[in-house]
């Protein structure tokens, strides 16, 4: 999209290669996407660095996030403002953070903050609160959220002070089977590899016709369902 | 910065002044940041003043700090804005600064940090983003077997293959090659290639057809040679790469620690699949997770009730036996149908196609059956459903282990029973043959198993093609055979081919089976489901039939079932693997596609799968099992005699020794000889044994530091919390001075108990920062306790100061304090000169003296006891990878808030080793020979050093977390307090550093 025209300088570029766990070509679809979100909004032209901001309502809408219980919750950890409202810089830092490449304890980090409801640097009872209601829906009777709440606080809590430091979430979630490994939205390109793949399990194009085996025996897994 | 408290409201309003307000708002968040450039401008420039002053070793060090800085960045957990300022200001300064060293040296080594860690991982690409990852490790474990079936693939290619189809003896060149005249005309029936005989027999899929040449092709390429090194290398590549994908795991999903069991939090926290996109899985993932809500709260409250223990035991019991009894079943099926095989071979002339089938047919039949009736066994059971399911998979590993095994071990049966009827037997046909070739294959031969090869001859040649009746062979055979009937047994002999074929067809036939199951339980199924529910009485969907689960462990059982069958035969029918290599294709797109259309996610959810290794031990178990008959058979039984690269030796690992003798210089084989020897190989088996025993013996050492660990963690923190309610008085003197005599950590600090002082320095630490910065603009909750801790402590510190004897500063101190700000000691080291002269000495102080006494003898830093550096590294080897990431997380986090909020973090940042550095902990190994130049001159100037080591603790130690600074300043005051020589100036001086570091202290104390 658009790489007739400058989006950014080499520079930038580069410097997005360096904080971020993405290639350059990925930052540039990022900035599609992003561009995508609020056209009238979003220049193509970042080579000044324009202060521009993208509300929550438009980016909890991306297909990435739109099945997501925790979605408002993520945009806004992300947020600078704390408010949701992400500036390109923080859009590509959420997407950074949450790609595959990013470790473990940076996406324990986060994951903290997109539990933390209330913004208090504790898990307490509060937020276990809201987290299960989201999970659920708020199918569960109160008296079930409650019982959850105090298990899992009396699970984790190391210090005894009722609610979860990120000492005790980090010890908890770090021992959490593959949780954190797939703490990750899907990748940017897949959507653009489902519409492949979608027409290759429709049998409009042949497999073969990707480039390159890896790439497909990689992107082919994409399961989707119309 | 206190902006981010603000309530979210701005989301909703019209566009035109939600522009306007997310400018304004965005303009007044980030002005803390703008201001904070000129301070780092002027840092900057004071630094460059600075390293231009010093040496350029330590401007190479800077460097290479700032290339970290580079490397590393993205990693830390910072807004993208400060990142990027960040990185852009290392980046000036590693470039103002390597021009006068060299441009080059570094920035290999920091590309070398970001290239591969970011390539190999892109590789693990998950792709279930609409089934969740449960789905998607059965993909990643199908394409990684793909992988290494690829290489193995490509070993037997490149190195038998080719050669022999390029180099060697044509087709039909000589009589191994050659399919007999009797059997042309049905060589090319579809029931004989179906049976994988005629061409194909005589091809080179099977070991049979390989020459026995030496060398083969102009380049005088060993045939035999490569085909027997292969086929070892096969396994051992196998395993290497298990072994190392199993090192990689363990070490990811820090498997060791791992025994405790967070129930709620996992189903709270873990619960939801961030890869999920599609609002279908969404649904039944809610759905999924509400559900095992549920059933951990009624586990929970089953708990405490016992329910009726008899019936389900007899149940249990029952269910066990019907299980037992059905593996026992399929074992004794299996191994039935081989034992009738051979004997219809032997009894009829014309075998149907089922009876040529027969036993891949019914081992299939089983490995597909079986499951799902282990399954409905365990329905009886009523266990929970993890537990079932790890029922389920072990059993039906032992079904298909015991299957493979039965297999193989009737087909080694076979081989061999023929060898047994030595005298001549009742067959009708074979008997002459014998009588008339014994004397002349004894004299070729001269084996002792002449007969076995005889026999295994002609039950072969019964196998593949009963109708011949006389032999047609007019090869040149290389020794005297007088009789054509002798000529047609001894080509035909061949038990490896046979072996060869049988798996070949095994696994063709699992294909057809596995392709069969697809298309009708799934898809037949799939459809009568969905487009007959409108014409039924009772709901297909949801009832009865409904759609196919996908059933992951199942699933990936059958893989591992799979690539076992191919170990197997992979060393007798070398184009195995590319056989699995194509159906692996295969089988991935067919189960792709049935997934996508067909099937439904499995209800429970098993979390076991990607980073863990329980796929793979089982893939392991599996391999070694493989190879024990491939290697008893190589080990065991003679090569066949006519046919194979191997055909005329007494073993086929004599080719490795025959090579030895004949093509290597004399003193080789000479050398190779001792080696081999009892005398050289029994002391290297003792060696690996002792070896073994001793990393066994380190490992549990360290689980057991793991486990203090951790309890020390719980402890420390529990400590924490009483000091927090108010309960400071627990640490009576003496029981803290005894703690800190037996503290290992301040005395022995190259012991390995002192990684609980590592741990614990890093683990509160992390708390309180990251928690500190995880809102820029508040402060942890953890910190401050931890800081009002301090301030309590030392208050009370101050308060008996003037009352307690000198000698029991250090002692009177809670050990708590100790114990988690392991930097403090150190303060104590680098002030003990001012100790010299107090009268009495505390064991402590003594040996602080001692350690002095050596510092000045040599400013050798690695016998300093109390430096946390000496402690860094030992403690990084014992608690591993992981904690060492964590370790530099912290260091990071460290960085990464208090740079937030000092505006001269940058000066920190950027001249990292310009003065002492108390804690030591980031940078002491690196900004080595600096660090300790102060110290000096703290002995020559004692009279500066509090004050000074105070000033410079404050200004160039922001990396270090700020509690540090307050204590450090208490701890001066105190001093101030008591010696009164000083007053004036230091006071001047301490007061200054109180107000800049402290306050802040005190402010968030107050919060």
């Amino acid at each position: 999209m658009g790489n007739k025209q400058t989006i950014f300088t080499d520079e930038q570029l580069d410097a997005y290669q360096d904080c971020t766990f993405f290639t350059r070509k990925e930052i540039l679809r990022l900035h599609g996407r992003y561009h995508e979100l609020a056209p009238h909004l979003v220049p193509m032209d970042y080579t000044n660095d324009p202060d521009v901001k993208v509300p929550l309502a438009l980016i909890v809408n991306m297909p990435e996030l739109k099945e997501n219980p925790f979605r408002n919750r993520i945009v806004e950890s992300f947020s600078e403002d704390g408010l949701g409202n992400l500036s390109f810089n923080d859009f590509v830092d959420m997407f950074s953070v949450l790609s595959e490449m990013a470790p473990r304890e940076l996406k324990a980090i986060y994951a903290f903050k997109i539990y933390d409801f209330n913004v208090d640097n504790f898990i307490c009872k509060e937020d276990l609160e809201k987290t299960l209601n989201k999970l659920t829906k708020e199918e569960l009777t109160p008296e079930e959220v409650n019982l959850v709440c105090e298990k899992a606080i009396e699970e984790s809590d190391l210090d005894g002070d009722n609610k979860l430091s990120f000492a005790d979430f980090e010890n908890m979630i770090s021992r959490a089977p593959d949780f954190l490994s797939s703490l990750h939205l899907q990748h940017l390109s897949d959507t653009l590899i489902q519409n492949d793949l979608q027409s290759v399990v429709t049998g409009t194009v042949p497999p073969w016709s990707n480039s390159g085996l890896n790439v497909y025996l990689r992107d082919t897994m994409v399961v989707s369902r119309t | 910065m206190n902006a981010v408290t603000e309530p979210a409201t701005i989301t909703r309003v019209p566009t035109a002044k939600r522009h306007k307000s997310v400018r304004k708002n965005s303009r007044r968040i980030y002005s803390p940041y703008q201001d904070e450039n000129p301070g780092h401008s002027d840092d900057e420039d004071k630094d460059a003043e600075r390293v231009d002053s010093n040496d350029p070793e330590e401007m190479f060090q800077n460097i290479q700090y700032q290339k970290e800085i580079i490397a590393n960045i993205r990693t830390r957990p910072w807004p993208m804005r400060k990142k990027l300022r960040v990185l852009k200001l290392a980046r000036e300064i590693v470039l103002k600064y390597e021009g006068r060293l060299t441009r080059t040296r570094g920035y290999q080594a920091a590309g070398a940090n970001v290239g591969p860690d970011k390539s190999s991982e892109f590789l693990v690409k998950t792709f279930a983003c609409h089934f969740g990852s449960g789905v998607a490790s059965y993909f990643i474990f199908l394409r990684w077997l793909f992988g290494i079936n690829i290489v193995l693939t490509i070993m037997t290619g490149a190195f038998i293959v080719l050669p022999e189809l390029l180099a060697g003896a044509p087709f039909g060149s000589t009589r191994s090659k050659t399919i007999p005249k009797e059997h042309l005309d049905s060589a090319q029936d579809l029931d004989t290639i179906w049976s994988l005989g005629g061409y194909l027999q005589y091809s080179v899929l099977f070991y049979g057809y390989y020459g026995n040449v030496r060398k083969i092709g102009s380049a005088g390429y060993r045939l035999p040679l490569a085909y027997f090194l292969v086929g070892m290398a096969v396994f051992a590549y196998s395993f290497i790469t298990l072994l190392r994908k199993m090192a990689k795991n363990s070490r990811l999903s820090l498997a060791s620690a791992s025994d405790e069991n967070y129930t709620f939090c996992w189903r709270v926290f873990c619960a939801w699949d961030y890869l999920i996109g599609n609002p279908e899985a969404a649904e039944s993932k809610g759905a999924a997770i509400i559900n095992s809500i549920r059933e951990a709260i009624v586990e929970e409250q089953e708990k405490k009730k016992e329910t009726s223990l008899a019936v389900l035991i007899s149940l249990r019991i029952l269910a066990n036996i019907l299980v037992l009894l059905s593996l026992a079943g399929s074992i004794y099926i299996i191994y039935f149908v081989v034992d009738r095989s051979q004997r219809l071979e032997q009894e009829k002339p014309e075998l149907t196609l089922w009876e040529k089938n027969e036993v891949s047919v019914v081992v299939s039949l089983i490995t597909m059956i079986a499951p799902s009736a282990f399954e409905l066994v365990a329905q009886l059971e009523m266990y929970h459903p993890r537990t079932s399911l790890r029922f389920q998979l072990a059993r039906v590993l032992v079904l298909y282990l015991g299957n493979l095994y039965s297999l193989i071990i009737a087909l080694l049966d076979k081989v061999n029973s023929m060898s047994s009827m030595a005298s001549p037997s009742n067959w009708s046909d074979t008997t002459a043959f014998l009588a008339t070739i014994s004397q002349p294959d004894e004299e070729n031969a001269s084996t002792p198993l002449p007969d076995m090869t005889e026999r295994k001859n002609s039950t072969i040649a019964t196998i593949l093609d009963i109708s011949r009746t006389k032999s047609t062979t007019a090869v040149v055979l290389n020794h005297t055979a007088p009789s054509n009937m002798f000529n047609r047994f001894q080509q035909d002999q061949c038990w490896e081919t046979y072996v060869g074929q049988e798996m070949l067809k095994l696994s063709i036939i699992d294909m057809i089976f596995t392709v069969a199951s697809i298309l009708l339980i799934d898809f037949i199924r799939g459809l009568v489901v969905r487009y007959l529910s409108d014409c039924c009485c009772w709901d297909l969907e949801s009832k009865f039939p409904e759609y196919g689960e996908f059933k992951i462990a199942e699933n990936v059982l059958h893989l591992i079932y799979n690539q076992g069958m191919i170990w197997m035969g992979a060393f007798f029918s070398p184009c195995l693997p590319a056989f699995n290599v194509m159906k692996l294709i295969g089988l991935m797109y067919l189960r792709s596609w049935a997934v996508l259309t067909c099937n439904v996610p499995h209800q429970q959810v098993f979390r076991a799968s990607r980073s863990n290794n329980f796929y793979l031990a089982m893939l392991l178990f599996m391999l070694f099992l493989c190879m024990l008959p491939t290697i008893f058979a190589i080990v065991r039984y003679r090569p066949s005699e006519h046919c194979g690269p191997f055909s005329g030796q007494e073993k086929i690992y004599d080719i490795i020794s025959e090579t030895i003798a004949n093509d290597f210089p004399l003193w080789f084989s000479k050398v190779m000889g001792y080696v081999t020897s009892p005398v050289v190989v029994l002391p290297a088996l003792l060696l690996l044994f002792m070896l073994i025993y001793y990393l066994q013996s380190i490992a549990r050492s360290l689980k057991f530091t793991n486990n203090q660990l951790r309890m020390k963690l719980q402890t420390v923190s529990l400590n924490h919390f009483r000091m927090y309610l108010g309960g400071a008085g627990g640490a009576s003197r003496s029981k803290s001075f005894h703690q800190m005599a037996y503290n290992p950590s301040t005395r022995y600090p190259e012991n390995i108990h002192s990684d609980p002082l590592f741990r614990k320095s890093i683990r509160p630490e992390a708390a309180g920062i990251v928690t500190a910065q995880s809102l820029v603009g508040r402060r942890a909750h953890t910190t401050r306790y931890v800081i009002v801790n301090e301030h309590e402590a030392r208050k009370k510190l101050m308060r008996s100061a003037t009352r307690v004897p000198r000698h029991y500063r250090i002692a009177d101190e809670p050990d708590d304090i100790v114990e988690l700000y392991p930097r403090n000691i150190k303060r104590y080291a680098i002030r003990t000169p001012h100790k010299s002269y107090q009268p009495h000495f505390s064991e402590e102080e003594e040996e602080e003296e001692a350690n002095k006494s050596t510092r000045k003898g040599s400013i050798s830093q690695s016998h300093r006891p109390r430096s946390l550096s000496d402690l860094h590294r030992p403690a990084r080897f014992y608690i591993g990878d992981t904690v060492d990431s964590q370790l530099s997380m912290a260091k990071d986090l460290a960085r990464g808030v208090y740079g937030a909020h000092e505006e001269d973090w940058e000066e920190a940042e950027c001249r990292p080793h310009s003065h002492t550095n108390p804690r030591g902990v980031e940078t002491a190994h690196r900004h080595y020979e600096p660090q300790v130049k102060p110290k000096i001159k703290h002995k020559v100037e004692p009279s500066l050093t509090e004050s000074d080591s105070a000033s410079l603790a404050s200004s160039s130690d922001q990396q270090n977390s700020s509690t540090d600074q307050y204590i450090q300043v208490i701890h001066n005051k105190e001093k101030y307090l008591k010696s009164s020589s000083k007053v004036a100036k230091k006071k001047s001086k301490t007061g200054i550093d109180f107000n800049r570091s402290g306050s802040k202290e005190l402010v968030c104390s107050n919060v």
